[in-house]
């Protein structure tokens, strides 16, 4: 079962606060992404384009 | 238009031609060389031989299995489970071909009218074969019985602005059997006349869909196949502008060259266990690293990080608990690991896969 996490760091360089999203596959892997483009992947997910 | 310029190299007093000696007067080149031509197949990756992901099994829909293949699989019933399997060697379905690698898609408890399952490679750019003639072929055969394979092809144009719907386009279906044999289907892939592409550079796509089960209310999508709980088995896919089946061959007809086209889409490190240095970088706080890693060049800037945790070293190995894109360009990424403690700030550090089987960070850019 994949668990969700949000992290939030500062850019070094522009220091603008990103959200990212961390997924958790239970078997030590894991999908990283910013947090926009995993509200984009749930909406696609919950009313997927065939 | 009449060509009429001879192909035969020797001649000699009294030669006659025959038809397949000069090209015919409506202009149709005979020649007598096997058409192979790198960028003839637009399918990534059509005999299987690349698994960056290492998958071996997967269930999940919309996950991506052999580069560039991907499952799509739903509805109130029904599953598809997708795994790799392996030739013995002498008994690949093309004489003259020694695949590796074939792939088997088992659906089952399909019943309800809403079950699909469709396995699938986008093509990018929805210009591809727009307003031509297309022959999707590809060899498939059956663990048992005859269940059918739908083709389909979906031109989707992209995001942003107003771009125009998808447009789907069946393209019939075929009947296995239980020994490997060679599909054809030829299809009239429409133009793009009157349609809008989406402003985002990099979004559209043609869609090959291999439709492996479908309830009711795909039907028309599916060439009707309906609902099939089987197990299928295919390999050697391609698609070409033309109206017939031409000997398959790969994207780019080698194997580095077709590794550099996946490398567009995903891109993966994969380690031996033995903490294999991938990149260098520097701390900016004593729990926070920037790490640099190369990339080959990708399609698009990757938006997803496939990883297992990493390490950091300079004076001491330091283990991370989460790692994100940072900051990206066309040949580098830049990493920042995070969870880990008592680093030297601004200090120097190489980035690590960790000393354990199969460690590894993988970069998408996939449609």
């Amino acid at each position: 079962m994949d668990n969700v996490s949000f992290i939030k760091l500062t850019d070094p360089i522009t220091g603008e606060i990103v959200e990212h999203a961390i997924i958790d596959r239970g078997n030590g892997e894991f999908t990283s992404m910013l947090k926009s483009t995993y509200d984009e992947m749930i909406a696609r997910n919950e009313a997927p384009t065939l | 238009m009449a060509v009429g310029l001879p192909l035969k190299t020797t001649y000699a007093n009294g030669d006659v031609y025959s038809a397949g000696d000069v090209n015919d007067t409506n202009g149709t080149i005979n020649t007598t060389a096997a058409p192979f031509a790198a960028g003839k197949n637009k399918i990534i990756n059509g005999d299987l031989r690349f698994n960056q992901r290492n998958f071996t099994s997967n269930t999940a829909s919309l996950a991506y299995n052999f580069d560039r293949f991907y499952q799509f699989n739903g509805g109130t019933t029904g599953t598809m489970t997708v795994t790799p399997q392996t030739f013995t060697a002498g008994t690949a379905p093309v004489a003259g071909y020694e695949a590796i690698n074939f792939v088997q898609c088992v659906t089952a408890a399909g019943a309800s009218t809403d079950t699909f399952a469709v396995y699938s490679q986008h093509i990018e750019d929805v210009r591809t074969f727009a307003g031509q003639t297309a022959t999707i072929s590809f060899w498939a055969k059956a663990a048992s019985g005859t269940p059918k394979i739908g083709l389909e092809i979906r031109q989707s144009f992209g995001t942003g602005g107003s771009p125009s719907s998808d447009v789907l386009t069946p393209a019939g279906s075929v009947t296995l059997t239980t020994s490997w044999a060679r599909y054809s289907i030829t299809i009239a892939i429409p133009s793009l006349s009157s349609k809008t592409v989406g402003t985002t550079p990099n979004t559209s796509f043609l869609g090959i869909n291999f439709w492996l089960s479908a309830g009711s209310t795909l039907a028309s999508r599916a060439s009707s196949i309906g609902l099939q709980n089987a197990t299928f088995q295919m390999w050697g896919f391609q698609i070409e502008a033309n109206s017939f089946a031409t000997p398959f061959q790969t994207a780019s007809g080698s194997i580095g060259g077709e590794l550099a086209l996946c490398q567009r889409y995903y891109f993966r490190l994969n380690g031996n266990g033995s903490y294999n240095p991938i990149g260098f970088g520097y701390s900016d706080s004593t729990t926070v690293a920037r790490m640099y890693v190369t990339t080959p060049p990708m399609r698009v800037l990757p938006a997803t990080l496939d990883y297992t945790n990493l390490s950091i070293v300079a004076d001491a190995i330091y283990n991370s608990t989460a790692t994100v894109i940072g900051a990206s360009s066309p040949n580098m990424v830049r990493l920042d690991l995070t969870g880990l403690s008592g680093l030297t700030a601004f200090r120097s550090y190489a980035l690590l896969l960790q000393n354990s089987a199969n460690q590894f960070v993988g970069l998408s850019a996939e449609l």
